[in-house]
């Protein structure tokens, strides 16, 4: 979470560790990170693990947390559920981006499509997706299908929402130099419309790595017999928490992950956003 | 009291103005209060090729939309205005515009937004543009910034980013909209000597928009007053000044300093007419 912060604007005075931090290369900001998560692990293996002063089975230390990692590798019981877990989503999370960006897109163009749209999308998406789980599994049965359904319905509106809102907010100022220079309807989309998209398109697509990750989590809890949500319910069911840690963290993992890759394919397609001189 | 005067460049025989403005009115239906706003009424003006007519007036007086509807940006809701003696209907490439906030693409480079004129004027044949594009770099000095981002550059800059689109373009006339209204007062007075030697050396027709006295002054071979509520045209002045100009050259000229005492209380009567009319 630091590095987010790190890149806000600094309101507090000069001086002092905000600046310090503000001031760090991203090197020095990675080492910030490390040695937080190390300073917060150690913290936990000494209250958990070394002081006993929570009982281990509500809250494993990290050794064990490691351990449980290394046994769910070991007895072969990861990969087939991560695999279903990580198919439904990029499933789930493609087809969402293949709805939402045409649609928001088209939002963002046609008042009339706005307004038809709009409210219907806002409704689904300030639903809790949780709400549509027993619906999916009524729909689309046991198998892969609910889980895919509920991380395309959670990734569909953070992209949908933004792309449309991303057209509307283009600089006026520009599409006036546009047609100053004789642009015609095309020229005016592709080359200044469309581009003053995308970066929102990005902050959509983050968005939605984490709420699809979400989704696929809340589809796979209950009624599941595989996928990491159903090894987590296994794991807790079997007093093994350990084991549950370890798949949470995977989780974690891949969605931290997947927010990175969004970034690092934005500051490839759209060097402009990349803030600083570096 | 509206002067009309001899073309700078051309006194042996007065040809027809370039640009001729008659009865132009522009009014605006308000939505909110259902009532209409009339913008500019009754403006009269003829500019001739290669004079440079600056346009001064209180924030409000419908100077930019006068500006607005010689760019074809806005249609007149009465009253015509011709260029070279065709009525405008809307943006050609015989016009260019410097906008106050730049309006730069801020996905492009330098280079690439400095194309942008001639690539939405599909001017982008053979080799000769891009030479031409390096050239208008080179005339606003900022050869060695040419894959620059706009966002890497003061607001000075990008100006400098847009006079060269403008100029790329080869258009007769440059409309120019409060173009250093966003920089810094040093920067502004360095830019407005840059300005006045580019257009001599071009010899291109120029409305500037401004409300600095001392640039409507020095830049001005006319100046022409707008006052507000309703926005229309108070007086036309000659500035008879010698060229080249500066602050330091004219600022003991007695007829400078008779300018700038008149606009200034011609101005400050329209900006105390305006806060007592809100």
């Amino acid at each position: 979470m630091s590095t987010f912060l790190a890149s806000g604007p600094n309101l507090g005075r000069s001086g002092g560790v905000g600046a310090w931090l503000a001031g760090l290369s991203p090197a020095g900001k990675a080492g910030v990170l490390a040695v937080e998560v190390v300073v917060m692990l150690v913290v936990w293996q000494l209250v958990v693990g070394v002081f006993g002063w929570i009982n281990p089975v509500f809250l494993p230390p990290p050794t064990a947390i490691w351990q449980g990692f290394v046994e769910l590798v070991s007895s072969g019981v990861l990969w087939p559920n991560l695999l279903i877990s990580l198919q439904a989503w990029l499933i789930g999370f493609v087809v969402a981006a293949v709805i939402a960006i045409p649609v928001g897109l088209l939002m963002g163009t046609s008042l009339p499509v706005d307004r038809v749209v709009g409210p219907i999308a806002w409704t689904i998406y300030a639903t809790p997706s949780i709400a549509y789980q027993p619906l999916a599994k009524a729909w689309f049965g046991f198998g892969i299908g609910p889980v895919v359904f509920l991380v395309a319905i959670s990734a569909l509106f953070p992209i949908l929402l933004n792309v449309a809102a991303g057209m509307r907010t283009t600089n006026p100022s520009i599409i006036r130099a546009g047609r100053v220079y004789g642009a015609s309807r095309t020229q005016l989309y592709r080359s200044v419309y469309l581009p003053s998209t995308v970066p929102f398109l990005f902050a959509g697509l983050r968005q939605a790595v984490v709420l699809a990750t979400i989704g696929m989590v809340v589809a796979e809890l209950s009624g599941s017999a595989i996928g990491m949500g159903a090894l987590i319910i296994k794991s807790v069911n079997t007093y093994q928490t350990d084991q549950a840690f370890a798949a949470i963290a995977i989780i974690v993992a891949w969605s931290v992950g997947m927010a990175q890759l969004v970034t690092l394919v934005e500051r490839w397609v759209a060097p402009w956003t990349r803030t600083g001189r570096r | 009291m509206t002067t009309t005067t001899e073309p700078r460049h051309h006194e042996a025989s007065p040809p027809a103005p370039l640009i001729s403005v008659r009865d132009l009115s522009v009014t605006y239906d308000v939505a909110r209060t259902g009532k209409r706003l009339i913008a500019i009424e009754g403006v009269d003006l003829d500019v001739h090729e290669g004079e440079f007519v600056t346009v001064l007036g209180p924030s409000g007086c419908g100077k930019t939309t006068f500006m607005n509807v010689v760019a074809g940006l806005v249609k007149p809701t009465t009253g015509t205005v011709l260029v070279d003696g065709s009525p405008v209907t809307g943006p050609g490439p015989d016009r260019a515009v410097v906008f106050q906030d730049y309006a730069l693409l801020p996905w492009r480079t330098v280079f690439d937004n400095v194309k942008f004129g001639l690539e939405m004027q599909k001017a982008l044949k053979g080799e000769g543009w891009r030479d031409r594009v390096q050239e208008a770099i080179e005339m606003v000095g900022l050869a060695g910034f040419e894959s620059s981002y706009p966002r890497e550059l003061s607001g000075g800059m990008q100006q400098r980013v847009g006079l060269a689109r403008a100029f790329v373009a080869e258009p007769r006339i440059l409309l120019m909209d409060e173009p250093l209204g966003a920089v810094d007062a040093l920067t502004r007075e360095v830019m407005r000597d840059e300005i006045d030697k580019l257009i001599q050396k071009t010899g291109k027709t120029v409305l500037f928009i401004t409300h600095s006295i001392e640039e409507a002054i020095l830049l001005g071979d006319r100046i022409v007053v707008f006052k507000s509520h309703p926005g229309a045209i108070k007086e036309v002045i000659e500035t008879g000044l010698e060229r080249p100009r500066s602050e330091r050259s004219v600022q003991h000229d007695p007829r400078f300093l008779e300018l700038r005492d008149h606009l200034w209380e011609a101005l400050q009567g329209e900006a105390t007419a305006a806060a007592v009319s809100k």
